[in-house]
C-alpha cells in the first residue's frame, strides 16, 4: 500500500478522537474496572484466557489439560492473531536435533546472545526460565497437535550463536495455532469464543484481586477506526467469572495507531506494520489501570528490512536480509549515497532509515544489489518478487537511477568506492562485516540490477505489563502479584529487553503461557 | 367367419400391414439401440472435447460413484426430450458439430471457464425432474431446499427463469471446476503445475472407460 | 361412421391436451410472500450479481426477520451454509488451489475456521482478506472476491 503522510482530514480526525476519548477518559476513570458485587456474572469458568495466540492456546491447552474449564476470548473473527501468521520458527536452546547434529549448545548461550541484542536491559530470570524449558515446552506442543519439521538439522538464525531454531511443518504459526485451538476445545467445559471482545477486569469486593471479566459477544474489529479500542462500541455485553484466574494474553500493540505513535512519533498513523490489524494495546491499558506494572513500553522493534510496496511482512525481508543487504548496498535516493550498514541490528537500520524519513517522507531509501548477492535457497522468493513488483530488475544503473530519481552520477560512484575499498580488504565507512576476503567485487558492475524500497515496520512491542517467573502480574501498588491475573507473551515486557532475537518470540510465549497454566 | 379370416389374411392389404409393421419394429429397434448404444459417455468421448467432465462425471453419484451404482446416462440431462424428433435432431447436431470441431477445428480454443458460467444453458431440467419428480415435496430435502425449489417453479415461464444448474453447480460432476483447471488452469500462475495431477486423472479415465 | 370415430378421436385428444395443461397448473406454487422494498432501499442494499441472477428476494436470506428491513440482522455462517451446504464442500469446490497451497477455503493459516463474512459482503465490495498480508500475490492466485 501507498505510503502518506498524515492528511489534514486525518490531523481533524485525531483531534476529534483526542476529545471523545478525553470525555470517555472522564466517564471510564470515575467508573475503573467493575467490582463483583456490581455486576451479575453470565457464565462461570475456571480460567479466562484474553487472546488466542500461542501465549494464550498454550496457556489454555496446559489449564485444560489439569482439567479446568478454560474460556477463551478472541476479540478478531480470526483464530491465532499474529501468530496464525507468523513463520512459525520457534528457538529451542539445547534441543535434541541439535545434539543429534552435534551442535553445541546450553542455556547460558542463549542467554548470552538475548541478552547481546536486548542491549543487556533484558529480565535475565525470564531468559533462564525460556532456556530451561523450551524443550519441555516444544514436546507439550507436539502432544497438543503441533507439527514440527524434526530430525534434521535446525535453521540458524541471525544473531544466535548457534543454529538453534526449529520451523514448523508448514513453516507458519497456523501448525501449533490450528491443532492447539482445537486441543482446547476438545476438552470438556472448554470454549473459544471468536468475536468477542475483553472489556475489563472484574475485581472482588476489596478491589485486590481479578476474579472475571465484562466482554462483548458479536463485536466486530473495525480497522477503518483510527482506534477501534477507544470508538467501537459494537456488541452486547457479558460477564464471565474465572474461579482459578484470568490469563492476559492479548499480544503487542504495533497496529495501535494511536498508542504506537505516543511512545515513537516517527511511527505515523498510517504506517504499515508486519502485524495483523487487530494488534492493538487496549487490552493491555486495562491491566496498567488495575495496577500492574509497565515495562520498556516504548521499545518498538522495527524491521529495517520491509517494504512500503506491499502490505505487511511480504516478501522483501526474505529478498533484503538474504539477498540486497548481504553484498549490496542501500541508499538515499537524494543523493546517491550509503546511510547505514546494510547488516546492523534491527534498532540500528530502522534508526538511520528514519533519520531520511522524518526529512522527506516519501524518499524512502532504495536496496540494490546483483543477482550474486542471493542466498541459493531464496530462488522462489526472487521470483515472486519480480512477479508482484516489490522488486525491479535493471539492466543498467542508469535506468535503476532514473526509475528512483537518484542522481545516477553519485550513484556509481558511491557503488565504484564500495567495491574499490571491499576488493582492497579494507573497512568500509559502515564497518560491514560480509565484505571480508571477497574474490570478485560485491556488486557486479554488469549487472542486471535488483532493487527495492525500504520502509521501517513495527514488529514487536518489546514492552508489557511486568510478570515473575511464575506469569504472575506484579502489581505497582503493592510490589507483589495481583491476585488470580496472570499474562504471558507479547503482552508481557522485559524479557527480550531493546531488541528480540528472530524466533525468540515463539519460544517466550509458548513457555510462559504454559508457565501460565500450570500456576493458574 | 374363420373363411373370411382367412381370405384377409391372403389379401395384399394384410400382407402389406404386416410388412409395415414388421419393418417400423426393426427400425424402431434399430434406432433404439443406436440412441442407446451413443448415449452414455463411452460413445460421447469419442468426439466431444469432455476428459474433465467426464472424470467429475465418475466421481459424483449420478455417475456411478454412489451407493446404489446408478449411472445416469450424459443423454439425460444433456439433450431436450419433450419430443423424439427434437431428441434426434439436436442429438445429431451436436454430433456434427463437436465432430466437426474434433477432428478439423481447434478443441484447445474452448473457453471451458467461461462455459461453466452458462451451465443452466447445457443442462435440460426435464432431465433433472424426470428422476427427481418429488422435488418440491420430499421431506428429506431441506426446508431451505423446498423453499428455493419452490422459488424455482414459481420462475417459470418468466424472463426471469433459471434452471436447475444455476444453483446446483457441480452437479452431475462433482470437482468440476478443479478438473477443468488441471487440463486448462484459469490463472497464468498455475501453468504447468498441474502436470502430475491431470495424468493421475487421465490414468483414470483410461481405466475406467476400458 | 368414420365421423363418428374421428370425432371421439379428436375427442379424447382434447381431454389429454386439458389435463395436461390443467395438471402444469396445480404444479404451480403462488410466489412466496414479499417484503415491499422501495427503490432507495434497493439502491443501499444491492445484490450481488450471483445472488441477483436467481432472483432471491430479501427474506430469502433474512428469514423469520420480519417484514420490516431496517431491522434486519447479519445473517452468520449459518445463513450462508444453508444455501451452500458447508465450509468443507466450499473448501473441495476449490481443491485444484490446494496444490499450490492458496485455496482462500482451506488456508494454510486458517483451515476452513474462517467467517464467511471475513471476506464476503453481500451489500457491499468483497474484500479478499489475504490482501492483508499478500497484497501483491493475491491477484496472480485468485479473482476477485465475489
Amino acid at each position: 500500500m501507498k505510503q502518506e503522510t498524515v492528511s489534514r482530514r486525518d490531523a481533524l480526525k485525531l483531534g476529534a478522537l483526542g476529545l471523545a476519548g478525553a470525555m470517555m477518559a472522564a466517564t471510564n476513570a470515575m467508573a475503573a474496572a467493575p467490582k463483583e458485587t456490581e455486576v451479575k456474572f453470565d457464565e462461570e469458568y475456571d480460567v479466562i484466557v484474553i487472546g488466542s495466540g500461542f501465549a494464550g492456546l498454550a496457556a489454555a491447552s496446559k489449564a485444560a489439560e489439569r482439567g479446568l474449564k478454560v474460556l477463551i476470548l478472541e476479540k478478531m473473527g480470526r483464530v491465532g492473531g499474529n501468530s496464525v501468521i507468523n513463520g512459525g520458527a520457534f528457538a529451542v536452546p539445547n534441543n535434541r536435533d541439535q545434539q543429534q547434529f552435534g551442535i553445541k549448545d546450553s542455556a547460558d548461550l542463549f542467554i548470552k546472545d538475548a541478552l547481546k541484542a536486548g542491549l543487556g536491559i533484558n529480565h535475565v530470570e525470564m531468559l533462564e526460565v525460556i532456556g530451561k524449558r523450551a524443550q519441555e515446552t516444544f514436546d507439550f506442543a507436539v502432544k497438543c497437535g503441533a507439527k514440527f519439521q524434526t530430525g534434521k538439522k535446525p535453521t540458524w538464525f541471525g544473531g544466535h550463536s548457534v543454529a538453534r531454531t526449529i520451523v514448523t511443518e508448514n513453516m507458519s504459526g497456523s501448525a501449533i495455532i490450528q491443532p492447539m485451538a482445537a486441543f482446547v476445545e476438545k476438552l470438556p467445559g472448554c470454549k473459544l469464543m471468536t468475536r468477542t471482545k475483553f472489556d475489563d477486569f472484574v475485581m472482588s469486593a476489596d478491589g485486590e484481586s481479578v476474579v472475571g471479566v465484562a466482554a462483548r459477544e458479536n463485536y466486530r474489529f473495525n480497522k477503518k477506526l483510527l482506534s477501534d479500542d477507544m470508538e467501537n462500541t459494537g456488541g452486547t455485553k457479558k460477564f464471565f467469572k474465572a474461579r482459578k484466574g484470568v490469563i492476559l494474553a492479548s499480544g503487542g500493540f504495533s497496529m495501535d495507531k494511536v498508542y504506537r505513535k505516543l511512545q515513537d512519533p516517527r511511527i505515523a498513523e498510517d504506517q504499515d506494520a508486519t502485524n495483523h490489524d487487530g494488534a492493538t494495546a487496549g487490552a493491555m491499558l486495562k491491566a496498567f489501570q488495575i495496577g500492574a506494572l509497565p515495562v520498556h513500553i516504548d521499545w518498538i522493534q522495527q524491521g529495517p528490512w520491509a517494504s512500503p510496496d506491499e502490505r505487511g511482512f511480504g516478501v522483501a525481508p526474505l529478498l533484503t536480509q538474504q539477498g540486497l543487504f548481504v553484498l549490496g548496498v542501500a541508499v538515499d535516493v537524494r543523493n546517491g549515497k550509503r546511510f547505514m550498514n546494510e547488516m546492523a541490528d534491527r534498532k540500528t537500520r530502522a534508526d538511520a532509515e528514519y533519520v531520511i524519513l522524518r526529512e522527506d517522507p516519501k524518499a524512502n531509501p532504495v536496496a540494490i544489489g546483483t543477482e550474486k548477492t542471493f542466498a541459493p535457497q531464496i530462488a522462489h522468493a526472487v521470483e515472486k518478487g519480480l512477479q508482484t513488483g516489490v522488486m525491479k530488475k535493471f539492466d543498467t544503473l542508469d535506468a535503476l537511477a532514473a526509475n528512483y530519481k537518484i542522481p545516477a552520477a553519485a550513484l556509481k560512484e558511491t557503488i565504484k568506492v564500495y567495491n574499490e575499498t571491499a576488493m582492497a580488504g579494507k573497512e568500509d565507512e559502515f564497518k560491514k562485516q560480509t565484505l571480508k576476503n571477497l574474490k570478485e567485487a560485491p556488486i557486479d558492475m554488469k549487472g542486471p540490477f535488483y532493487a527495492i524500497r525500504l520502509q521501517p515496520k513495527p514488529h514487536h512491542t518489546m514492552g508489557g505489563v511486568k510478570i515473575n517467573t511464575k506469569a504472575q502480574v506484579i502489581s505497582g501498588n503493592t510490589g507483589k502479584p495481583i491476585p488470580g491475573l496472570f499474562a504471558a507473551g507479547e503482552v508481557t515486557g522485559g524479557t527480550h529487553g531493546a531488541s528480540r532475537l528472530g524466533s525468540c518470540a515463539i519460544a517466550d510465549c509458548l513457555v510462559f503461557g504454559m508457565v501460565a497454566g500450570e500456576n493458574v | 367367419m374363420i373363411k373370411k379370416v382367412f381370405l384377409f389374411i391372403k389379401s395384399k392389404l394384410f400382407i402389406f400391414v404386416m410388412a409395415g409393421v414388421f419393418i417400423g419394429l426393426l427400425f424402431s429397434l434399430g434406432m433404439y439401440e443406436g440412441l442407446h448404444r451413443t448415449s452414455n459417455d463411452k460413445f460421447c468421448i469419442v468426439c466431444h472435447e469432455m476428459a474433465p467432465m467426464v472424470a467429475s462425471y465418475h466421481s459424483n453419484v449420478h455417475g456411478g460413484a454412489g451407493k446404489s451404482g446408478i449411472k445416469v446416462a450424459c443423454v439425460t440431462c444433456h439433450l431436450p426430450h419433450d419430443n423424439v424428433l427434437n431428441y434426434i435432431y439436436t442429438k445429431a447436431k451436436n454430433g456434427v458439430v463437436e465432430g466437426a470441431i474434433h477432428f478439423f477445428g481447434n478443441p484447445d480454443a474452448i473457453d471451458w471457464h467461461k462455459n461453466r458460467q452458462r451451465r443452466d444453458e447445457f443442462v435440460v431440467d426435464e432431465g433433472c425432474i424426470s428422476c427427481h419428480t418429488n422435488y418440491t415435496t420430499n421431506p428429506n430435502i431441506s426446508e431451505k431446499g423446498i423453499k428455493m425449489h419452490k422459488h424455482y417453479v414459481s420462475l417459470q415461464d418468466t424472463d426471469k427463469q433459471i434452471g436447475c444448474a444455476s444453483c446446483h453447480v457441480e452437479i452431475g460432476h462433482k470437482g468440476l471446476r478443479s478438473m477443468l483447471n488441471y487440463y486448462k488452469p484459469e490463472y497464468e500462475f498455475y501453468d504447468g503445475k498441474f502436470d502430475s495431477k491431470k495424468e493421475a486423472v487421465e490414468k483414470q479415465l483410461l481405466e475406467t472407460l476400458k | 361412421m368414420c365421423n363418428k370415430k374421428t370425432l371421439y378421436l379428436v375427442g379424447v385428444f382434447l381431454f389429454f391436451n386439458a389435463m395436461y395443461l390443467i395438471g402444469s397448473e396445480v404444479s404451480k406454487t403462488p410466489p412466496a410472500q414479499e417484503v415491499a422494498v422501495s427503490a432507495e432501499l434497493q439502491e443501499k442494499f444491492p445484490l450481488k450479481n450471483h445472488h441477483a441472477k436467481l432472483s432471491l428476494k430479501c427474506a430469502d436470506c433474512h428469514e423469520g426477520q420480519g417484514d420490516e428491513p431496517e431491522n434486519f440482522q447479519m445473517i452468520g455462517d449459518e445463513g450462508c451454509l444453508s444455501c451452500h451446504k458447508s465450509k468443507q464442500y466450499l473448501a473441495d469446490r476449490l481443491k485444484f488451489m490446494d496444490v499450490l497451497h492458496v485455496n482462500p477455503h482451506n488456508s494454510i493459516h486458517d483451515g476452513q475456521r474462517l467467517y464467511c463474512d471475513e471476506c464476503h459482503f453481500e451489500h457491499q465490495k468483497s474484500e479478499n482478506m489475504c490482501l492483508n498480508c499478500h497484497s501483491n500475490d493475491v491477484k496472480i492466485w485468485m479473482k476477485d472476491t465475489p
